[in-house]
């Protein structure tokens, strides 16, 4: 029984989405506070890394669900299992929360007994056979009413996590989160894992899509697609904060003022692949390549630099430090 | 900083008025969320035209996400979305507006311990993303008023500005059903306190806006006889003591806005295009707005009368 | 393919293992009322379990030429404290020994809300995961905000919309029913001044989890068993260890499977406790430890954990309470 229940285990897509933004508070937390902060569950670990970052993951807690899985052509497959989600700290400054799920390619046409999907976590299974095509693009599409949603998942811990007595409920500026959607279609063990589709949508959405060896876990593709979107988000917020009217077109100490906290909370935060799993660690040369993100990153920090550096020529001293 | 929008009535064009406040923040460069708590009778999709994007949104806005429908309201972009040519091409350097509409089949509905826990959560959620969120309320002493009151009084919320508009018109009744909706025994005053609220800081964080105030200096009254004229000069003067005896004098009123056809027969965002090209409203209106919008994060406007 | 140099052990947790028996055999579980009955009750029950063992291990032997069988008795210091474990053990010990039964392993109830300053009920409550009724896509509320489980879908309650349509009386809905519904709602804890007083199903299920070996905490065993030589035992129920080896057994406390013996009464908890053992999301470590070494023996367990627990409902032993003053 064992054995058949592994067999069917087997998955054919893994889908998940990535929830990005800073965490309110006015500090940046350090490494014991940012485990007290994740630690979704007493009897388990929060997982503490110092280097090269202070980065911070906490136990994966599952949702059940029983619903419709989306799916771009309406067709309607009932699935039953459970949703991963988890929580990660960069810094003790950017929040994220992933919900993921993996789907194997055909299930049975009865729900099985609770406990029995209990052990096999982040598995959901659909009945009978799974339209792995349309549920891709149904799940990159984001899901309708009713259907099985991890956009109300990874919000809902986000949400859970930022009202944690810890937090000061303070931003050091106002910025928009993002999230990330992804899919990543199984392929045969000992194949190369690839990026074949990273996409900016408009309302900070983003979605991606890739190819993952069989015997990569699903944990670890949640794990690039959060470096990924954390990285994002940085371009996006800083971009942001720098086409904004108030730093384009005025000079003065109201662009160090709104440049400040760039250089404080940001700049340091950029460190590419730092806990990405190095079966994966590739797939940031595609992005590397073509836009460029390092390279978009630090034409960014010049600017700021060179913002900064000119309004310190022209500036008398005292108005360098903002309050 | 979140901005309350409340009215003692409808008709006081505190939807249409609000909405072109969030109008003028996001043209100086904020970042403005609207969210249409008008749960009765949901009306900013009309002012900010939206209603194609609106189709497409139909029961998941704000009313199905706080009694749990929706685990997000849905969003739209204004200037993405809208139908309005001059809003579509907002100038570079102004900030996001973003509208989050109502329901149509919405209606009220009490305050449970859930709604207000996703009320709260929503609040915080915009708070720190936008610079300004402006919350139109139902008018008179509404659930939506209930749920704001009780929503800014949660310890959690102690960190936010927030801060109350309440429109009326510039009738004695009006003067006075504003007064009472206020100040009176089951004001908004009386409520915040039992909700929790400290007497004095909800005193302070509310400011009164005069709405469709006819100037009798106005170019508009020029063709009226010296009799009307008079008659007008008079009963404004009596109106500004009848105001000042209510407790919503002068130091309470964050500013006017002029009585303006555009606002009162179309209910849409007045553009720069409107009072500078067609010419169809007054250039009066838009500097009103523009100076009430400047206001309402102008300490010196909020301070202790 | 180099092995990373750098290591840092807190991004790196482990699971350590437990030693595992075949089987886990409780020999009963001991209320105030029971105690209070008298040293014959005692000794009907153990005189009718004697039966029930020999069955169990006959069973056993089944599966293995050799089992490996550790048996246990839990004594209730939570819900109620009655006399002492100096006064009480020794009656214990001696009332099986007269069966021809052995104790290997002796609990206090309490250790399963907490055992050497953790919090066992507390950490299993976190790992719930309720079972999800049809038309749940992510978005319902976690059962820590209502202290109750089901196996299915509560009866709806007045909606509060003031317009909201007003509807009969609807049926509750057990999930996985077979046509039609047994619908059951168990109590997980109860508050009282701000004390969370658990319910017995719930720290039955805790118990069960521990002698399944599927409890850790940070990743270490939980509710090991401390050896006690000694014929003595304390005044305080307190100074008493959670879990006491009183035999020189070589068989572990923990196993792949339990058996429960107990009088009848007990259904209806039991089956709650299945119930919530079906949505507990157990230790993902410790359960691969278990499901690799069972199966590497030829023994695999079931995949879920609630089919791992086996019961003997027995008729309850002579001075029954309907019988009582005949």
């Amino acid at each position: 029984m064992a054995a058949a229940l592994g067999q069917s285990a087997r998955s054919v897509l893994a889908c998940g989405e990535v929830r990005t933004c800073l965490l309110p508070s006015f500090q940046a937390l350090d490494g014991r506070a940012a485990a007290q902060l994740l630690r979704l569950r007493a009897d388990d670990h929060v997982r503490v890394s110092e280097r090269p970052t202070m980065y911070a993951l906490s136990p994966e807690v599952l949702t059940g669900v029983d619903c419709r899985l989306p799916t771009s052509n309406g067709s309607k497959v009932r699935a039953v299992g459970t949703v991963v989600a988890r929580a990660a700290l960069t810094e003790g400054r950017l929040l994220q929360s992933t919900a993921y799920f993996s789907v194997p390619a055909a299930g049975p046409d009865i729900r099985r007994p609770w406990g029995q999907y209990l052990v096999r976590p982040g598995l959901v299974e659909p009945f009978g056979k799974l339209p792995q095509q349309a549920t891709a693009e149904g799940v990159l599409r984001g899901a309708g009413r009713g259907e099985l949603d991890l956009g109300t998942i990874a919000e809902g811990l986000l949400t859970a996590l930022r009202r944690h007595a810890l937090l000061d409920r303070r931003v050091p500026f106002k910025s928009r989160p993002t999230h990330l959607r992804w899919v990543a279609r199984r392929q045969p063990e000992g194949e190369r894992a690839s990026l074949t589709n990273f996409t900016v949508a408009e309302g900070g959405l983003r979605t991606m899509e890739l190819r993952l060896p069989q015997d990569v876990p699903a944990a670890a593709a949640a794990g690039l697609c959060e470096d990924l979107a954390l990285h994002d988000w940085l371009l996006t917020t800083v971009q942001q904060m720098l086409d904004n009217s108030r730093i384009g077109a005025t000079d003065g100490p109201s662009v160090v003022e709104a440049l400040h906290p760039v250089v404080v909370h940001l700049l340091h935060l950029w460190m590419p692949r730092a806990h990405v799993d190095p079966a994966l660690g590739h797939l940031w040369d595609v992005l590397e390549e073509k836009p460029g993100f390092s390279r978009q990153w630090e034409k960014l920090s010049r600017r700021i630099r060179d913002r900064l550096a000119l309004q310190a020529v022209t500036t008398p001293h005292q108005a360098l430090s903002p309050r | 900083m979140l901005i309350f929008a409340a009215s003692d009535k409808g008709g006081t064009g505190r939807s249409v008025t609000s909405a072109n406040l969030a109008y003028h923040r996001a043209l100086a460069g904020d970042d403005v969320c609207y969210l249409d708590f008008d749960f009765g009778s949901p009306t900013a999709v009309a002012v900010f035209d939206v209603a194609d994007a609106r189709e497409a949104t139909e029961e998941r806005g704000l009313h199905a996400y706080l009694i749990g429908e929706v685990s997000e309201p849905e969003r739209i972009d204004v200037w993405a979305r809208t139908e309005h040519q001059v809003l579509r091409d907002p100038p570079p350097g102004c900030g996001r507006l973003v509208l989050m509409p109502g329901d149509v089949s919405g209606g009220e509905f009490a305050t449970t311990d859930d709604n207000l826990r996703r009320c709260v959560d929503l609040l915080m959620k915009l708070y720190y993303e936008f610079d300004l969120v402006v919350v139109d309320l139902s008018a008179g002493r509404s659930y939506a008023v209930d749920m704001a009151l009780e929503a800014t009084a949660q310890p959690e919320m102690s960190e936010v500005t927030a801060r109350w508009l309440v429109f009326h018109r510039w009738t004695r009744q009006h003067v006075a059903a504003a007064a009472s909706l206020v100040f009176g025994r089951r004001g908004i005053v009386a409520g915040g306190v039992d909700r929790g609220h400290d007497e004095e800081a909800l005193r302070g964080a509310i400011r009164f806006v005069r709405a469709a105030v006819p100037d009798p200096e106005s170019p508009l009254w020029s063709q009226v006889s010296p009799t009307q004229s008079a008659w007008m000069r008079k009963t404004d003067g009596d109106l500004k003591q009848l105001a000042s005896t209510a407790g919503i004098g002068y130091s309470q009123v964050l500013g006017s806005v002029p009585l303006e056809p555009v606002l009162q027969w179309r209910e849409q965002l007045i553009t720069d295009e409107d009072v500078l090209d067609s010419q169809i409203a007054n250039q009066e209106t838009w500097q009103a707005l523009s100076r009430l919008a400047a206001r309402l994060t102008d300490d010196k406007y909020w301070e202790e009368a | 393919m180099t092995e990373a140099v750098f290591r840092e052990t807190t991004a790196e947790p482990v699971t350590k293992s437990v030693p595992l028996s075949h089987l886990s055999l409780e020999l009963g579980h001991l209320y105030m009322e029971d105690f209070e009955a008298g040293p014959d009750r005692l000794r009907e029950h153990f005189a009718e379990v004697r039966i029930w063992v020999d069955a169990v291990r006959a069973s056993a032997a089944r599966r293995s030429k050799r089992p490996r069988i550790s048996t246990c008795f839990l004594i209730d210091d939570y819900f109620t404290r009655f006399s002492t474990p100096a006064e009480l053990i020794p009656m214990v010990l001696k009332e099986a020994e007269k069966a021809g039964l052995v104790i290997d392993y002796l609990a206090r109830e309490s250790a399963c809300a907490v055992a050497d300053r953790i919090e066992l009920a507390e950490s299993v409550m976190h790992r719930l995961v309720e079972s999800p009724p049809p038309g749940s896509y992510g978005s319902r509320p976690p059962v820590s905000q209502t202290g109750w489980l089901a196996n299915g879908q509560r009866t709806p309650t007045m909606s509060r919309s003031a317009l909201g349509e007003v509807k009969g009386w609807q049926p509750p809905q057990e999930t996985a029913a077979r046509n039609h519904s047994v619908f059951m709602d168990v109590e997980l804890w109860s508050e009282k001044d701000g004390w969370r007083l658990w319910s017995c199903p719930f720290l039955a299920a805790v118990w069960q989890l521990a002698r399944l070996g599927l409890l850790r905490h940070l990743g270490e065993p939980v509710l090991v068993p401390q050896d006690w030589k000694s014929e003595e035992f304390p005044h305080d129920w307190d100074r008493l260890p959670p879990l006491i080896k009183l035999t020189d057994t070589t068989a572990a406390f923990s196993a792949y499977r339990t058996c429960t013996l107990m009088p009848n009464r007990f259904l209806a908890v039991e089956d709650a406790v299945r119930l919530i053992l079906d949505q507990i999301d157990v230790d993902a470590g410790a359960l691969r430890q278990v499901a690799d070494r069972s199966g590497g023996e030829g023994m695999a367990v079931p995949a879920a954990v609630a089919q791992r627990a086996t019961y003997v409902f027995y008729e309850e032993p002579g001075d029954s309470s309907e019988a009582e003053g005949t």
